[in-house]
């Protein structure tokens, strides 16, 4: 976990260019996922991506019923174990910002999971409003030691 | 209320975390060298190596319960001078120097034998047939069920029921007669009408219908909750209750959808003037 996943609300333009590019990551072949991020769009060129805010204390994880959700070491990220989902949409019910869904094909429950460190949706977005990037340590202070 | 305890992390080592922090023993799979860690099953061991054993009963949310028995497999070792036995691998926990062989003549012929038997039970199944084909059985050798049913009896609907926390479900009687169904084969009174049983139902054999405003299973009604906001109806009113009991959360949370629940978000940080 080197590396921190970044929206920058101000650059969106509200292209959807995320949205498809994730909806393809995460689909079969010729039939394109749920889209894991999403744009509210609020007029012409003026968007807010939302996604997973991978919550340090997630309510999906917490009322998992077959702890399906786990937290992935190498990125940070909070996964879905595909296998262990039996579909009862407790997360989708219990995330209070909306951003577990339902893949409309197979009904199991989808969430961002970074795509395991390299996010489809980042190369796509013109604006740089979605980066991924090294985490920074914090600056010591001159003369701190 | 009392709800059945979630599972601890790493439970029958099955989470990521549990993987990594669990000892590993060596065995040998098929000729191959396999580590898998301590505490997990062999076929979880055979999976995680990219051996394919078939199983029916089987889900990794669930507790391994051996019911359908397809996923048999020889484990023998130095010294035993070529005798085997037969194992239920869903159930039979890894060991050091363990020689497992999961597609011996005689594996086969048991697993054969199974799916014979199912084909009799469910000849219309068209998941049983594409195993049974695989397998070399086309027609089963025995008199197939005057009554042929899609029930595999692989208790998958009754035991994610009771992880759930609902146990409205349940296999009843013995032998012959046993079967999936409600108490005294009455409308459930514990069922929320989430239909995970019929989602998880291998052969579609759950019936329900989910049209719009109401839902039915297991011959109960229920009606359907309508987003607030969108009306788009996603759960019971049922569902609703029982799972802010559950998960301890207010049911509001579970009565607005979740494109509802984004809008407002993107909405709330539109409001706090961080875009122009």
């Amino acid at each position: 976990m080197d590396r921190i996943y970044r929206v920058t609300v101000e650059r969106c333009i509200a292209c959807g260019k995320c949205e498809l590019a994730c909806a393809f990551a995460h689909g079969h072949p010729g039939a394109p996922g749920v889209p894991r991020i999403h744009v509210r769009r609020l007029g012409p060129e003026r968007g807010i991506p939302l996604t997973c805010f991978q919550c340090p204390d997630a309510a999906c994880a917490a009322v998992c019923p077959t702890a399906a959700l786990v937290r992935s070491e190498e990125t940070g990220a909070i996964v879905l174990l595909d296998g262990h989902c039996i579909r009862c949409g407790l997360c989708v019910g219990a995330c209070p910002f909306g951003n577990m869904v339902r893949d409309g094909l197979g009904h199991q429950a989808a969430k961002c999971d970074l795509c395991g460190g390299e996010p489809a949706c980042v190369p796509f977005c013109p604006t740089q409003a979605l980066e991924i990037l090294p985490i920074q340590p914090a600056p010591v202070a001159a003369g701190a030691r | 209320m009392a709800f059945p305890e979630r599972p601890a992390p790493g439970v029958g080592g099955h989470t990521a975390a549990g993987h990594a922090k669990a000892a590993r023993v060596a065995l040998t799979m098929d000729g191959r060298t396999v580590r898998a860690p301590e505490g997990t099953t062999l076929l979880a061991a055979a999976r995680a190596a990219g051996i394919d054993v078939p199983t029916l009963c089987h889900h990794e949310a669930l507790e391994p319960w051996g019911g359908c028995r397809l996923c048999v497999v020889d484990i023998t070792r130095e010294g035993w001078n070529g005798s085997c036995q037969m194992v239920v691998s869903c159930l039979y926990p890894v060991e050091a120097d363990l020689i497992v062989l999961t597609d011996t003549e005689r594996v086969r012929t048991v697993r054969r034998e199974i799916l014979d038997l199912l084909l009799a039970r469910c000849p219309e199944t068209p998941l049983i047939q594409r195993m049974a084909r695989a397998y070399g059985i086309t027609r089963t050798s025995y008199r197939p069920s005057p009554e042929p049913t899609d029930c595999i009896l692989c208790g998958l609907c009754a035991r994610l029921c009771d992880r759930l926390g609902m146990s409205a479900i349940s296999t009843v009687n013995r032998g012959i007669g046993k079967e999936v169904a409600p108490p005294f084969r009455q409308p459930p009174p514990d069922c929320v009408g989430c239909l995970a049983c019929a989602e998880i139902c291998p052969t579609a054999h759950i019936p329900y219908d989910s049209s719009d405003g109401e839902r039915r299973i297991w011959g109960r009604r229920f009606p359907m909750l309508r987003c607030p906001n969108c009306g788009r109806s996603h759960l019971t009113a049922a569902q609703a209750d029982f799972w802010a009991l559950r998960a301890g959360i207010p049911r509001p949370y579970f009565e607005t959808c979740d494109a509802c629940k984004r809008a407002a978000l993107g909405d709330t940080i539109a409001r706090l003037g961080l875009i122009g």
